[in-house]
């Protein structure tokens, strides 16, 4: 890469950093308090009332799964919104008539969102430890699983909002599909207490593996074996980048 | 960015292009064949939809050619889209900033998309700013300007990395008379310096005032390219407004 393509890359990756971090209030403050009313809300107020799971307090329990759906909803939710608004605006094509290269483009778009749940991811953690004891058992697992869910869901909010065509396209695939598979992949309980079906059921949710590997990493427990899981976050995310630069290169819904 | 230089002598050749869409119902370009010597003041007339700005898109790498090929300055625009792309600057006749940045923010993240430094990029915002009266507006969001300073910033950002091949597609259409004075003067003086200018208007006064060389485009072909007087004399007419209507009011009457 020379030095002008870095600086071209570095560009597009600087505006949309910009554009989130210049409306903080919307997508830095607002995911922060949202993830602390859950911790207060579920942990503190009714966690009280619950039994320890697998040795922890619920509170701490929860924890993972909470900061884990700050990062996927983050992620998402940046690049999808940012990338459709760009369409909609046209101003996309100032970067399209420009010579970064496609992969340029993908990685930016992809990155920014998950440079976003990151900061957020950070901040919770930070506050949320000074707020309970957090262990930390298998560093790497959990730093690992949570950068990697974060990077397979700001691929899908590039590819969502590279195929949408309407705002209310990229809030349904909010709605109706992930937050669901998140609430139902075990942010706020262990499979082990469902009864049948619904405990094989949930082992067809791909967030449940992130989450069990997430906690794995803080807690040492996991309703699965997170090093398959790790494997299988790993395997989805390089196919749906390889998806995305399949789609960037043809210019699909960019280049007409 | 690498930039192969080839052939220095034409700024733009197009080679047989055909664009279609909707596989193959709608023909945009029927087989484009055109040349742009270096340092011609060059227009394009033709009415709306006669192929003008799919020609330009496809120039730019916003539209994919489906057969046939174009080249600036001896790069071709999808092989060696990264110096075809450098040489050329481009107006687009629909205002696509981003709302959301400034005039000045508009003018930096462009310059960072062509590999500029900081450095460069920030004397060539001064300079812009000048020219094009921007200055008490530099910090303004593109949202909250008039229609006119829209205007004024599309064409400085596409004039922002220096470009040798410069595509205004319509830049006057809705602008005061006090814009249009101050665009033609400097257009004309970076012309003089070398400056290589295709021009899209439907003010055939101006075509006719500025352009040295021009080009009939109806029904996604080239009608003819002459000089004012080459364009009068083969049609028979005293006014290049009578060449105009003469060559696309012919086409109209062909049976669809």
């Amino acid at each position: 890469m020379s030095r002008g393509e870095w600086i071209g890359f570095y560009s597009l990756l600087r505006r949309e950093c910009y554009r989130f971090l210049s409306i903080p209030r919307q997508t830095v403050a607002g995911p922060l308090l949202e993830t602390f009313l859950y911790i207060s809300v579920f942990g503190a107020a009714l966690g009280s009332r619950i039994d320890q799971i697998h040795g922890v307090s619920y509170v701490v329990f929860i924890i993972p799964g909470l900061l884990l759906m700050s990062m996927i909803m983050n992620s998402y939710a940046n690049n999808s919104s940012s990338l459709f608004q760009q369409k909609m605006m046209h101003a996309i094509d100032d970067q399209l008539a420009s010579p970064v290269s496609n992969y340029s483009l993908l990685v930016a778009y992809t990155v920014a969102g998950l440079l976003r749940a990151l900061i957020i991811v950070t901040i919770a953690f930070a506050t949320a430890s000074l707020m309970v004891h957090l262990p930390m058992e298998h560093l790497w697992i959990f730093v690992l699983g949570l950068t990697l869910s974060g990077l397979f869901f700001a691929s899908i909010g590039v590819l969502v909002g590279l195929i949408s065509t309407t705002f209310d396209q990229i809030s349904s695939y909010q709605t109706f599909v992930l937050q669901p598979l998140i609430f139902l992949g075990g942010v706020f309980y262990s499979v082990a207490l469902l009864p049948e079906p619904f405990k094989t059921l949930t082992h067809f949710d791909p967030i449940f593996y992130m989450i069990n590997t997430v906690r794995y990493g803080m807690l040492g427990h996991s309703d699965v074996n997170p090093y398959w899981s790790l494997l299988a976050i790993t395997v989805a995310t390089i196919a749906i980048i390889t998806i995305n630069a399949h789609l960037f290169k043809r210019g699909y819904k960019l280049r007409s | 960015m690498s930039v192969t230089k080839k052939d220095e002598k034409l700024a733009l050749q197009v080679k047989g292009l055909k664009k279609t869409y909707n596989d193959g119902k709608v023909k945009a370009l029927k087989g484009i064949d055109l040349e742009i010597k270096s340092g011609q003041f060059f227009g394009l007339l033709g009415p709306n939809g006669a192929g003008k700005s799919t020609l330009i898109h496809t120039i730019m790498g916003l539209a994919k050619p489906t057969s046939g090929s174009a080249s600036v300055f001896g790069a071709d625009v999808v092989d060696d889209y990264q110096a075809a792309r450098t040489y050329a600057g481009f107006s687009p006749q629909d205002i696509n900033l981003d709302w959301f940045l400034t005039v000045e923010q508009t003018l930096d993240f462009h310059g960072g998309y062509y590999g500029m430094t900081k450095k460069e990029r920030a004397k060539r915002i001064d300079e812009l700013l000048k020219v094009f009266s921007l200055t008490e507006k530099k910090k303004s969001r593109a949202m909250f300007l008039s229609g006119g300073m829209k205007r004024r910033t599309v064409i400085a950002r596409a004039l922002m990395h220096r470009p040798k091949f410069l595509i205004l597609d319509e830049p006057t259409a809705g602008v005061d008379v006090e814009l249009r004075r101050d665009l033609w003067k400097y257009v004309q003086e970076i012309n003089k310096q070398g400056t290589t200018i295709l021009l899209t208007t439907h003010y055939i006064e101006e075509a006719e005032e500025l352009c040295d060389q021009i080009a009939l485009i109806n029904d996604g072909k080239i009608l003819k390219v002459g000089t004012v007087s080459e364009l009068k004399k083969a049609f028979k007419v005293k006014t290049l407004e009578d060449v105009y209507l003469k060559a696309t009011g012919d086409k109209q009457e062909t049976p669809v």
